[in-house]
């Protein structure tokens, strides 16, 4: 997936204009781009871990889920499954090299014409498919190679004030995944949620004005042990998923056999995971289709605005996730109706991490969820 | 310098370092030592048994963010006028050997980039207007004194092997290394046996594709991980390639029972989180072991010693938790002073230091972004003032061609172009929680002390306060918490604690004190006692540490107490005495120790969590 942004980055900073040669016909013209094989190990084949699976699934169904924050044990396989989504995402068309990522008609709106200029049309453009971009935000960025900042090379040899794009320009309309996300600087993170918040990036540095559209799936993970997360960024995950170390004997000789055959011949283990690998990617399709048709019944809004309320949290954040990844989640399993069957399994995934903070709560989350949701289901008497 | 097959003792941490050099995707070696145990001079040794032109990288402790990762290069990018990319010290230990000295005291960061690192095989640098990924595979030797402190899980958990914390051999082993020193031992020798050794790797190198390890003993190994409570999946693929690795040392093609406890001595059981619930259990999966006695009291022992094996292995097979522990108690002991008293005498002279200061500062703590100012107050921001410099470049030339004739530099850049950095000091305060668990009260003051820690945690994320805890009952004090920013661990430390027994108020005091200071080596300047105790300590510091000290009077505990809270005050330790002893038991000893520490006294028997939180915030 690191290649997935870089790659990105050298095409787009060819900085093509396109357009210019465009002859008149009708749509936008498309380049024709092969995809790429990555060599990441396949999200596929990762064994157990089934909560953060599932969660990054959904969120590539419905990307306005908001993202996964993944957190637990160290060395459970947390980042490598990240950094295996990449190749189980779709493609999308963005306008040829652009350096934002934009549609069509993103581009035509953000690129008004000056005075006097001939309006821009679909027709004079060129689009391409691209892989929906995975970027990864080291802790050790500094604030210009996120935000973006001025061009110093340009501004050396030609006295140019041009702009370069930083991390959340390459992350528009794809994943943003922040490893050890608990330890990230203060100051990247009040950027994060400003960006988060808004869907766009503001750049007013170094006499440079700029805007451009960041909305992404902010991915996180860490271990808990390190340190706490902000409560704000905490709230600006969709979905919290936890990650346990898994004590079955058979299942951690099969990681250990099948992480020995990827490190052995990389190549030969990719193959034989591409049916799965393609299956996957057909149903994730499939769902994302479906998606527009699914419905939620009132009965279930009903429950699940009681649910929140019995739990006691704020906002209207809860019902809002958990009817989004509910729909997303049926739509993974061909359904198109989403009963509360649904909601059941992904409750614990859209309100864990929105409970009230109790210092002497020692029951875990997840129970709590259920046997609220339980109450309110009148499937145990109240106590 | 010292060759490795000079040093004597260290055994297993050699064993470890043999390992890796045949297989290098074990990650690394971590040795935790005391000081002078010759340590050090065991790591650097390991660069003589690697082939010649494998990379030596040391990674000094206070190294900047920057020169880890990498970023610009200040002078060839004014030389030629576009962006030159310096590699940082991880990039250069690519496919060699990054070696830390004193682990413990690295900075969090590092060690965060450190893990990173391992976890990727690869630096990601987007610093600075540069966006590269560097290739950083390498192999990690790192040693720390566990007097330090302890190194953070995570990285511990990238390193493939963790020798157990011993201070046998030292004797001889510095005995040997003062031969070496003095030239008594040939260097021919040495020499040749340096060639032999690094003939056995080469040729464990090759043997190592064939080794194989059966399923039962793959099973073995994963069941022996989770009965020792070993976190995650990276221990069960360093435990089988350690075995894997040893027994290509030994030009095996088939893994036997001692590299299966090499590999669950030095991967497993120092990753261990519980003692396991059965160990015959544990063991009946591994293959049967004629050596070992079913119902010996040692079957307790993972690695039970074997019967002919040389004396010096039969000590080190001793090595459980259990006797780690006990070591570790005993390097305590001998480090506590004889008088306790004089601490304090050498320390009143310094001031008090540690207000709450500007976070925004010019040297220390993170780069956070840039502004005008004079070169000499800060760290030149060299691509912010290239940019400043950058418009006026065409006109400035002009300009001197007309005063001075052609002009030579490819920049020029003036006084007023300047930019430095401003740093952020990212540590917030310390606090450190002491909680007087003896007495009746005790459960009431736990559950107090449980309740603020977690409310501090969750409100003051912000300021990246850090949290420590210390529980002193019985005989003397015990850290339960080494400083950290995670609620769940401070939570689940004060659920199961013991109560009632003495009051050991100065062992706490002392055992604060000793965690204020190293958190100081790591840059967290400004640290706050929070003591929550009724202040009546009756345990003498020397009868803490020592069974059969004589019992110490009233007045000498309580002068002990005085002694150790003036050096608090002296080095600058701000407290606050939160006073739990119903008011018509109490005999004024809370707000004594209150005025002693120079901190501030807060009545509360009933104190809510939220109160206590809101008087160490205040």
């Amino acid at each position: 997936m690191t290649q997935t942004a870089s790659a990105a980055k050298k095409t787009a900073s060819t900085k093509a204009k396109s357009g210019s040669v465009a002859a008149k016909a009708s749509g936008p013209k498309k380049a024709r781009t092969k995809k790429k094989q990555g060599t990441a190990f396949p999200f596929t084949a990762i064994v157990g871990q089934e909560e953060m699976k599932l969660s990054l699934i959904l969120n590539i169904i419905d990307p306005r889920i908001g993202g996964v924050l993944v957190m637990g044990h160290r060395g459970t396989g947390k980042s490598t499954t990240v950094r295996a989504l990449a190749e189980v995402l779709p493609m999308i068309e963005r306008v040829k090299d652009d350096v934002y990522n934009r549609s069509v008609s993103d581009y035509l709106e953000a690129e008004k014409p000056k005075k006097g200029a001939k309006a821009m049309t679909p027709e004079d453009m060129t689009i391409e498919d691209i892989p929906v971009p995975v970027v990864d935000l080291p802790l050790g960025a500094t604030e210009d190679r996120v935000c973006g900042t001025i061009d110093i090379e340009q501004a050396l040899t030609s006295g140019v004030k041009a702009f370069e794009p930083g991390l959340l320009a390459q992350s528009n309309r794809g994943f943003l995944y922040i490893d050890e996300v608990n330890l990230l600087d203060d100051h990247l993170v009040d950027v994060l949620l400003d960006v988060a918040a808004s869907g766009r990036n503001v750049v007013e540095r170094e006499g440079i004005s700029i805007r451009h559209p960041a909305r992404f799936v902010l991915v996180g993970s860490g271990n808990p042990e390190e340190g706490e997360l902000r409560p704000q960024l905490l709230d600006r995950f969709g979905l919290h998923a936890r990650i346990i170390t898994i004590l079955d004997v058979a299942k951690r000789v099969e990681i250990v056999k099948r992480r020995h055959d990827y490190d052995d011949d990389p190549q030969a283990f990719l193959k034989k995971w591409t049916r799965e690998q393609n299956k996957l990617q057909k149903k994730i399709l499939q769902a994302k289709e479906l998606l527009s048709e699914v419905t939620m019944g009132d009965e279930v809004l009903t429950d699940v605005a009681k649910l929140c309320m019995q739990l006691g949290i704020d906002g209207h954040r809860g019902e809002l996730t958990i009817t989004r990844t509910a729909n997303a989640f049926a739509a993974f399993n061909g359904d198109k109706v989403v009963t509360i069957e649904h909601v059941r399994e992904i409750a614990g995934l859209c309100l864990r991490h929105r409970l009230r903070k109790d210092p002497l709560e020692v029951m875990d989350p997840g129970e709590k969820i259920d046997r609220e949701l339980a109450k309110v289901l009148g499937e145990v008497e109240e106590v | 310098m010292i060759a490795f097959t000079d040093i004597v003792g260290m055994d297993l941490a050699k064993q470890a370092m043999m390992l890796l050099a045949v297989d290098p995707s074990l990650g690394g070696v971590v040795v935790p030592a005391a000081v002078g145990s010759g340590k050090s001079t065991l790591a650097r040794a390991f660069s003589g048994i690697v082939s010649k032109d494998t990379p030596f990288v040391e990674l000094p402790l206070n190294v900047t963010e920057d020169r880890l990762i990498g970023g610009v290069d200040l002078e060839a990018t004014l030389l030629q006028g576009k962006r030159v990319v310096q590699h940082g010290v991880l990039s250069k230990a690519h496919q060699g050997v990054l070696y830390v000295d004193s682990l413990s005291l690295l900075d969090s960061s590092a060690v965060s980039h450190v893990m990173d690192a391992m976890s990727r095989g690869a630096v990601l640098v987007e610093r600075e207007g540069l966006s590269e990924v560097h290739p950083s595979k390498f192999m990690l030797i790192g040693t720390y004194d566990p007097s330090d402190g302890d190194v953070r899980m995570g990285l511990l958990d990238r390193v493939g092997m963790i020798v157990p914390f011993t201070t046998q051999n030292d004797y001889r082993a510095r005995k040997l290394i003062v031969n070496c020193v003095l030239g008594k031992r040939d260097a021919e020798d040495t020499d040749d046996e340096l060639k032999m050794l690094r003939g056995l790797i080469e040729a464990a190198k090759e043997q190592l594709p064939l080794v194989s390890m059966t399923k039962e003993q793959m099973q073995g190994l994963i069941q022996s991980a989770v009965s020792l409570g070993v976190e995650g999946n990276r221990a069960d693929i360093f435990a089988i390639k350690a075995a894997l690795a040893s027994a290509a040392l030994a030009q095996r093609t088939d893994v036997d029972e001692d590299d299966l406890k090499l590999a669950l001595k030095l991967v497993l059981v120092p990753r261990a989180t519980q003692m396991p619930p059965q160990e015959e259990e544990v063991m009946d999966d591994m293959p049967p072991d004629e050596e070992m006695p079913p119902d010996s009291p040692e079957s307790e022992d993972q690695d039970a010693p074997e019967d002919n094996s040389d004396p010096n292995e039969e000590e080190e097979e001793e090595e459980t938790p259990d006797m780690i522990e006990e070591l570790m108690m005993e390097a305590i002991e001998t480090e506590l002073p004889d008088n306790i008293m004089n601490i304090s005498l050498a320390a009143k002279r310094k001031s008090r230091s540690g207000s709450r200061g500007e976070a925004l500062n010019n040297r220390r703590g993170r780069f956070v972004r840039s502004q005008e100012g004079e070169m000499r107050s800060g760290k030149v921001a060299i691509i912010p003032t290239l940019i400043s410099a950058a418009p006026w470049q065409e006109s400035r030339r002009e300009e001197r061609k007309k005063k001075f004739g052609a002009v030579k530099t490819a920049l020029i850049i003036n006084k007023e172009d300047v930019r430095i950095k401003k740093f952020r000091d990212k540590s917030g305060t310390l606090y450190i929680f002491m909680v007087d668990a003896s007495g009746s009260m005790a459960l009431n003051r736990m559950r107090q002390a449980k309740g603020a820690v977690s409310h501090l945690l969750q409100n003051a994320y912000v300021h990246r306060d850090q949290v420590s805890l210390i529980s002193f009952r019985g005989k003397e004090a015990q850290l339960l918490l080494p400083p950290s920013q995670s609620v769940d661990r401070a939570k689940r430390e004060l659920d199961v604690l013991p109560t009632g027994g003495g009051t050991p108020l100065a062992s706490a005091l002392f055992l604060g004190l000793e965690t204020a200071k190293q958190a100081r080596t790591k840059g967290v300047s400004q640290i706050m006692f929070v003591v929550i105790t009724d202040g009546r300590g009756n345990i003498s510091l020397q009868s803490s540490y020592d069974p059969d000290a004589p019992k110490a009077t009233k007045e000498e505990v309580q002068q002990e107490i005085e002694a150790i809270s003036a050096t608090i005050f002296a080095e600058g330790v701000a407290s606050v005495i939160i006073d739990t002893q119903m008011n018509y038991l109490s005999r004024g000893e809370a707000p004594k120790l209150a005025e002693k520490l120079g901190g501030r006294y807060f009545y509360l028997p009933n104190a809510k969590a939220e109160e206590i939180a809101m008087a160490a915030l205040s």
